[in-house]
């Protein structure tokens, strides 16, 4: 016989809380990519960033897996092989960037993408000089 | 036009780039390695993505303009709006509404239409109440006036009230690889004031990593008409504790910084500085407590 106290009612209710709502916490994804850093800042006369991305990722279950980009077709680096699969993996890349882009993992010869990361470009500054005038309103900071 | 002549010659070259890399990767093996990293790759040509035509922007945190009236409070900056829109030709830019005129690889002339921004000064005043003693033989007894009549009510001391006025004029923007410059000319159209106003301003960016940082310097020169009505005391507004008082033509210099950390793509860390320096007859009007005028900023801004 299970007796219900307001305690013991209270815990179970934030256990099934925390499951339901936050499902991230209770299960890990089967993939993660992690890049750094994620973003290129380009001054208005720049055309690209010079970066060096360190890419890790780690999988729950051991295969053979590349990391990818979609400004290119086909991998540009594996991990693993039948004989000996990998868990986890990393890597480091100086490439210059001057367009958004993704990193993605997938199977080697596979086009589903089991995690991605965005890279992103943010231009300050704009050809546009009617963009780039300032006001002298009060208020403006930005 | 600029703009599209340039996408349009990227685009070729980065269609041409495409095909070339795509012959070549299509035709190399997937590299299978645990330590050899991936061979660098080199940025293909810049496409620049259009515009939008709104710009939106919002920034929270702490500044604080000084007000250099006297019985006034400083201008609180808890919260910064920025929004524009910008077509072909017409534009808005934060109350400013503009029309460009010429448009080519040196420089953007337009004509503006925008309000006074000294106006904003005089709707954070309060008043004092002065009363005049006079001490005689160790006893106090009121004051007199010209007339001989005794000041035995306290008398209100606060700046006069003044009217925004809408301004229009020309503005000529440079840039290059020596920073930007803008140069503006304005006359009041709407008769608050029949001033005029011309000015120089130069600002550099500077962009390192994730920061970016812009120091400025400006000149301005108003007339005497625009810097009497706001600045001085009228024939008919001065009283025991306020004479009356023309403030001349002159001209006032600002210097300033914005500096931005980029957190992501919409997310930086905003901080802004400013100091203004009011020309020497303003600065010298009853009206005005400190010759100056302190602006700063630190808070989060987004923008879309």
């Amino acid at each position: 016989m299970v007796i219900l106290t307001f305690r013991r009612a209270f815990a179970a209710a934030a256990l099934v809380a925390s499951v339901s709502l936050f499902p991230a916490y209770a299960q890990d994804p089967p993939m993660t990519l992690t890049v750094r850093p994620l973003l290129c800042v380009l001054d208005k006369a720049a055309t690209n960033c010079m970066m060096t991305f360190d890419i890790r990722w780690k999988s729950l279950t051991a295969g053979e897996f590349c990391l990818n980009d979609t400004l290119q077709v086909g991998p540009r680096i594996c991990w693993g092989n039948p004989a000996n699969p990998a868990e986890s993996g990393n890597t480091s890349e100086q490439r210059q960037v001057s367009e958004e882009f993704m990193y993605w993992i997938g199977a080697p010869s596979g086009t589903e993408r089991l995690a991605e990361v965005k890279i992103s470009v943010l231009r300050v500054g704009s050809t546009d000089r009617r963009r780039e005038r300032r006001t002298r309103h009060v208020w403006d900071v930005l | 036009m600029k703009t599209l002549r340039h996408i349009a010659v990227t685009g070729v070259f980065t269609s041409l780039a495409g095909l070339a890399l795509g012959a070549q990767n299509t035709a190399a093996p997937p590299l299978t390695t645990d330590a050899t990293p991936p061979a660098p790759v080199a940025a293909p040509p810049v496409v620049l993505p259009p515009e939008r035509n709104w710009r939106f922007g919002l920034a929270a945190g702490y500044g604080s303009r000084t007000n250099p009236l006297i019985q006034s409070d400083d201008i609180p900056v808890i919260v910064d709006v920025d929004l524009a829109w910008f077509g072909k030709r017409w534009f808005f830019d934060n109350g400013d509404v503009g029309f460009s005129v010429i448009d080519n690889d040196h420089f953007t002339t337009n004509l503006i239409a925008r309000v006074n921004s000294d106006r904003a000064f005089f709707s954070r005043t309060n008043t004092k109440y002065v009363t005049f003693m006079q001490l005689s033989g160790n006893v106090q007894a009121p004051a007199f006036d010209i007339t001989g009549s005794p000041l035995v009510t306290p008398e209100p001391l606060k700046p006069p009230k003044r009217d925004y006025a809408i301004e229009a004029g020309i503005e000529t923007l440079l840039d290059g690889d020596w920073g930007a410059a803008t140069l503006r000319a304005f006359h009041d159209v709407s008769g608050t004031h029949d001033g005029y106003e011309i000015s120089v301003a130069y600002d550099y960016r500077i962009t390192r990593g994730r920061f970016s940082f812009s120091p400025s310097l400006g000149i301005a020169w108003k007339d005497t008409a625009m810097s009497t009505y706001y600045w001085g005391v009228h024939p008919g507004e001065s009283s025991n504790v306020l004479q009356s008082y023309e403030a001349r033509g002159g001209i006032s210099w600002e210097a300033g910084v914005r500096g931005s950390y980029y957190l992501s793509e919409h997310f930086r860390v905003a901080l802004s500085a400013n100091y203004e320096r009011l020309q020497h007859s303003v600065a010298n009007s009853p009206i005005v407590e400190d010759p100056y005028v302190l602006g700063y900023f630190a808070g989060v801004a987004w923008s879309f």
